[in-house]
């Protein structure tokens, strides 16, 4: 799908989502989906096959998320896995994202991490991020086990790697 | 004349005429008529016989001049042969002298072809050998960096994941954060 359809849905999303006044619980549900979308091969599978019909893949997001998140966030992604655009649903989310930090004046902090963070720990780090990059960020944490161990953040351009994945993987460089 | 009769004779009795008066000459008359005799004889045979003779002695003498001669040619011939021989036996040593030098300065040359040869084999061996030598070093080296950088990627792994408990992913994650906070 081009750029600017994707800045299209997301736009829509957002718009929705704010005339809801849920956009930030939309915003961090659908982050959290998207992460596991990309993370999940049988979820991305199951929502991605054209031979199964459309109804069928909305059910199964509604199986999957009723209850769970807010009406909104199920019907949003409903919406977009209906109109079969799963396969672009991270990068909708992401400029979903992108915007709704845009609108409030943050920028985007992605925090991968192997185990979950306390909210305090959150909070922290938030306010380091704040400090060593001097924007305000909206700290989206993904906790994936492939890191190992430690943090690895990324606002905009800035990627800073505190994980042990890394750390191995320059270690076994150098050996 | 018997020994009785001589020794009657001796005695002084009578001449026997059966005997000789002289141990060496015959009778008188045998002497007179003797001689004639043979001088005709030895005439005739000169006459006659002497011709032949002579003539038998000169084939004789010819004859034995031809073998001479012959001899004489077959010597010539023999002192020739030989002495062709001896130039052939010269020619031969010569040859055999020239075959041998030019042996020999075929062998010192195939000697030294192949000396040269062999050396510069030998030098394209040893660099050969050092290349291979160095290159099964790298190769052997890098194999056994691979190996060890292998393994200990896999001892990484293994002893990283196996010591990451709750306790150290919350020290990572605090370490992270004061790092972070810290920086600017």
């Amino acid at each position: 799908m081009s750029d600017s359809r994707i800045e299209g849905y997301a736009r829509g999303l957002f718009e929705i989502a704010r005339a809801e006044g849920t956009i930030d619980e939309v915003e961090d549900e659908l982050f959290r989906f998207a992460r596991s979308y990309e993370s999940s091969d049988e979820l991305r599978n199951a929502l991605s096959d054209e031979q199964i019909p459309a109804s069928k893949r909305q059910a199964i997001v509604e199986d999957l998320l009723g209850g769970k998140v807010t009406p909104t966030t199920t019907q949003l992604i409903s919406m977009v896995v209906g109109s079969g655009r799963s396969r672009d649903l991270p990068a909708i989310v992401d400029k979903l994202v992108a915007r709704a930090s845009t609108a409030k004046n943050l920028e985007v902090a992605e925090v991968r991490t192997a185990v979950p963070l306390t909210p305090d720990q959150e909070t922290r780090l938030a306010a380091a991020l704040a400090n060593a990059t001097g924007k305000q960020v909206n700290l989206k944490v993904v906790v994936d086990p492939s890191v190992l161990g430690g943090l690895v953040a990324t606002v905009g351009d800035t990627v800073i790697d505190g994980t042990v994945r890394t750390r191995i993987e320059q270690l076994k460089s150098r050996l | 004349m018997n020994v009785a009769a001589f020794l009657a004779t001796a005695a002084g009795g009578e001449h026997d005429i059966t005997q000789t008066p002289s141990k060496f000459w015959p009778e008188g008359y045998e002497l007179l008529f003797g001689i004639p005799a043979s001088v005709l004889v030895f005439f005739l045979l000169w006459k006659f016989a002497g011709p032949a003779v002579k003539k038998g002695m000169a084939a004789r003498t010819a004859k034995i001049q031809a073998e001479l001669d012959a001899g004489e040619a077959a010597r010539v011939d023999a002192d020739a042969e030989a002495a062709q021989i001896r130039t052939a036996k010269g020619d031969i040593a010569g040859e055999r002298a020239r075959l041998l030098a030019e042996a020999d300065t075929q062998a010192a040359a195939v000697l030294e072809d192949g000396r040269a040869r062999l050396t510069q084999e030998l030098a394209e061996l040893d660099t050969r050998a050092a290349a291979d030598i160095v290159a099964a070093a790298g190769r052997s080296g890098d194999e056994l960096r691979a190996e060890i950088a292998r393994l200990s990627s896999a001892a990484v792994d293994h002893v990283v994941t196996g010591s990451l408990d709750e306790a150290t992913h919350q020290a990572l994650i605090e370490s992270f954060i004061a790092g972070v906070g810290a920086s600017k």
